[in-house]
């Protein structure tokens, strides 16, 4: 199968073309530290690459030198039928200066090349019409004007690209720029004659930008919306959350009457519904949070919102651009980790990266719901839009947070001041306004469930399993003289300071290789103890338990700083290429929580 | 009278770029270049932020945002 390339600019309506090119089934190969997120699909008889979006053929940064790495890979191969170059037609200039770069080396490597004339429904709006026909002549390329939302000129544009895919050669471009310079003159020309005016086009935004970046308002707003975000993690999701819980509940009652009493029917119920089940609870949350951001990043706000940290950050040593990662650090450290590529300044980048951990991620959610519902009781304030446990979620991921501006500070003193010098100025472009479709952001947020399960699914699975036998065994279902409890008695010593007994303490050891699994190990082995229960309250089994507050709070710090996840320490190793700041983090973060959780347990 | 910079722009101000400083990083000056920063080409700012945050323009069909240690490395002149 042949395949043909996507590219264009950042906020073009390139994702959304594809969306609509390619239909539901989608796959993204993600080549971890390595190279940049490929997404694919099939369109027609081909394979359709979407190339990660860039400003120009030159880099600025680590991951458009990646992406543009890549697009020259995929030029020089023989599989690449024909090249896609996606334009917003309301920015004829910026969009052009790209689209010539990729049309000279399209013709360089001896490819044909189509463009995309996109979201031309915003220029129809504005009452102007461009001369396609013209402008294809200038460009020396076929030209098809679209748009991907209102579906204009879609099916045509179809039609026409399953024609160059099979005759390639016929669409190679007849023209060509001199340099690099001409490049930008030419844009400049084209888009007086052809394209919309600027001030036209950016009158919408700008007004906007006078409320949301104004110096007083624009700071309340952002608060604002941060705090709705964490809020909605907790409200949003916690009625699909007790539906999930329902189903399995149910699901669990059912198995366990068709299958006899003893080792089997134990097995299936307390290591497979008690400890796998109570982490797929939390998988609405993990959608929820993604749905929030990916709402955030394609309406435009973000990059509003790294504008307004910018300089309140690089008074911790950091940029704006670090605003994103640390954000979608909340969802998951390792896309997050990915994402400060973005950051020009390596040293930013590196602070950024070491940094990012100590936000809450998504893994962390299972476990902060499961001690908040054992400690915190569920009060509502202002008839019910603020509650205490959403109030306890904020103040643990604003603990992560601070602890991160902290230790960014430290490096940043640590670091050498000289190294200044060369640093990379923050330079950023505000994408217009608009309202996200919802093919691609539902395309996230199912690709975010579906790889936060497929990550660390199979790691609970085997621990819930490993944990159940060694739980279960010699003595069937007496967990005080089990395999576990010795083992378990044996590293008590460690975790007496912080309060905990065994039981904890094995879950949190095993959940240094996911912090998920600490839900899962701890169902799984309450789940044993208290078979005749309801297996599905967790919560309510630890509280009647008896779990001190001082080591619960204690508890809850512990898991808000240490470093327990393998991946993530991969993936640092991967970015930084270095064995020993990805192992010295997991070192320094772990005595960090611990001496913390110490504290708290000894002072309240 | 020395050399204005982008930096010295005030809120609502149209001005002309004049050039790049020349101690600029070869692939910075290349992308502002391509981002449109040219001489004689027209720009404005649409907002300054406190504490001397970065500061918003229009140039082009774009909207961008730079900070001081650039802004002051882009040579401006009235218009």
């Amino acid at each position: 199968m042949k395949n043909i390339i996507l590219v264009g600019k950042p906020n073009s309506g390139k994702s959304l073309l594809f969306n609509q090119l390619t239909g539901l089934r989608q796959k993204v190969a993600n080549f971890p530290g390595v190279t940049v997120e490929l997404k694919s699909g099939a369109f027609d008889q081909y394979k359709l690459v979407d190339f990660p979006g860039t400003y120009s053929l030159k880099s600025l940064s680590r991951d458009e030198e990646l992406a543009i790495e890549k697009l020259h890979e995929a030029m020089l191969s023989d599989e690449t039928s024909i090249v896609v170059c996606n334009l917003d037609a309301t920015r004829l200039e910026s969009s052009l200066v790209f689209g010539l770069q990729v049309r000279d080396l399209a013709l360089q490597h001896n490819k044909g090349i189509i463009f995309a004339l996109n979201m031309i429904d915003e220029v129809q709006r504005f009452g102007h019409e461009i001369d396609t026909e013209k402008l294809a002549a200038d460009l020396g390329c076929a030209i098809f004007a679209l748009s991907a939302k209102t579906l204009i000129g879609l099916h045509e544009f179809k039609l026409a690209l399953i024609d160059a895919a099979k005759h390639p050669q016929e669409f190679l471009p007849l023209l060509h720029s001199d340099d690099e310079s001409s490049v930008v003159e030419i844009s400049r020309t084209l888009s007086k004659r052809y394209g919309v005016k600027a001030d036209v086009v950016l009158k919408k935004q700008n007004r906007i930008d006078g409320f949301l970046l104004n110096n007083l308002l624009g700071g309340v707003i952002f608060l604002t919306i941060m705090f709705l975000l964490f809020q909605s993690i907790f409200t949003w999701a916690s009625p699909l959350m007790d539906f999930v819980e329902l189903v399995l509940a149910e699901s669990a009652v059912k198995v366990s009457i068709f299958l006899p009493d003893g080792v089997v029917n134990d097995f299936v119920t307390d290591a497979l519904f008690g400890g796998v089940g109570s982490f797929l609870v939390f998988v609405p949350q993990i959608m929820v949070l993604t749905f929030v951001i990916g709402l955030l990043e394609d309406s435009g706000y973000l990059a509003r919102a790294a504008l307004i940290c910018h300089k309140p950050l690089s008074y911790f040593g950091l940029s704006g651009r670090s605003f994103i990662p640390y954000l979608s650090g909340h969802a998951c450290a390792i896309p997050a980790i990915m994402a400060a590529r973005t950051i020009e300044s390596p040293r930013k980048r590196l602070i950024t990266m070491m940094t990012i951990p100590l936000m809450s991620c998504s893994a962390r959610l299972p476990v902060y719901a499961l001690l908040i519902a054992v400690l915190i009781p569920d009060t509502h304030y202002l008839g019910g839009v603020v509650n205490l446990q959403g109030i306890t979620f904020f103040i643990l991921y604003f603990i992560g947070i601070l602890t991160a501006l902290l230790v960014s500070t430290l490096l940043t003193k640590l670091t050498d001041v000289d190294k200044d010098k060369a640093e990379m100025p923050f330079v950023l472009e505000l994408p217009t306004y608009r309202l996200p479709h919802w093919k691609p952001l539902g395309h996230r947020i199912l690709t975010s469930a579906k790889q936060f399960v497929r990550r660390a699914g199979p790691v609970i699975f085997m621990v819930s399993v490993v944990i159940w036998f060694l739980g279960y065994f010699p003595e069937n279902g007496v967990l005080q003289s089990s395999y576990l409890a010795m083992l378990g008695h044996w590293i008590e010593p460690i975790f007496e300071p912080l309060g905990l007994d065994w039981r904890y303490g094995v879950a949190i050891l095993v959940s240094f290789l996911a912090r998920e699994v600490f839900v899962g190990a701890l169902g799984t082995l309450f789940g044993i103890e208290g078979a005749d229960e309801n297996i599905s309250g967790l919560a309510a089994n630890i509280q009647a338990d008896g779990l001190t507050l001082g080591a619960g709070i204690g508890l809850m710090l512990f898991y808000v700083l240490a470093l327990q996840c393998v991946a993530t320490v991969a993936t640092l190793k991967a970015e930084t290429g270095s064995r020993k700041i990805a192992w010295g983090l997991f070192v320094a973060y772990g005595v960090l929580a611990y001496c913390l959780a110490w504290l708290a347990a000894s002072l309240l | 009278m020395s050399q204005l910079t982008l930096w010295d722009i005030k809120k609502k101000q149209v001005a002309k770029v004049d050039g790049l400083d020349p101690t600029l990083m070869p692939s910075v000056k290349r992308r502002l270049s391509e981002m449109g920063f040219s001489s004689g080409q027209d720009i404005q700012c649409l907002r300054r932020s406190p504490f001397k945050g970065p500061l918003v323009l229009q140039l082009g069909d774009c909207v961008y945002s730079l900070e001081q240690d650039i802004a002051n490395r882009i040579n401006i002149s009235a218009s």
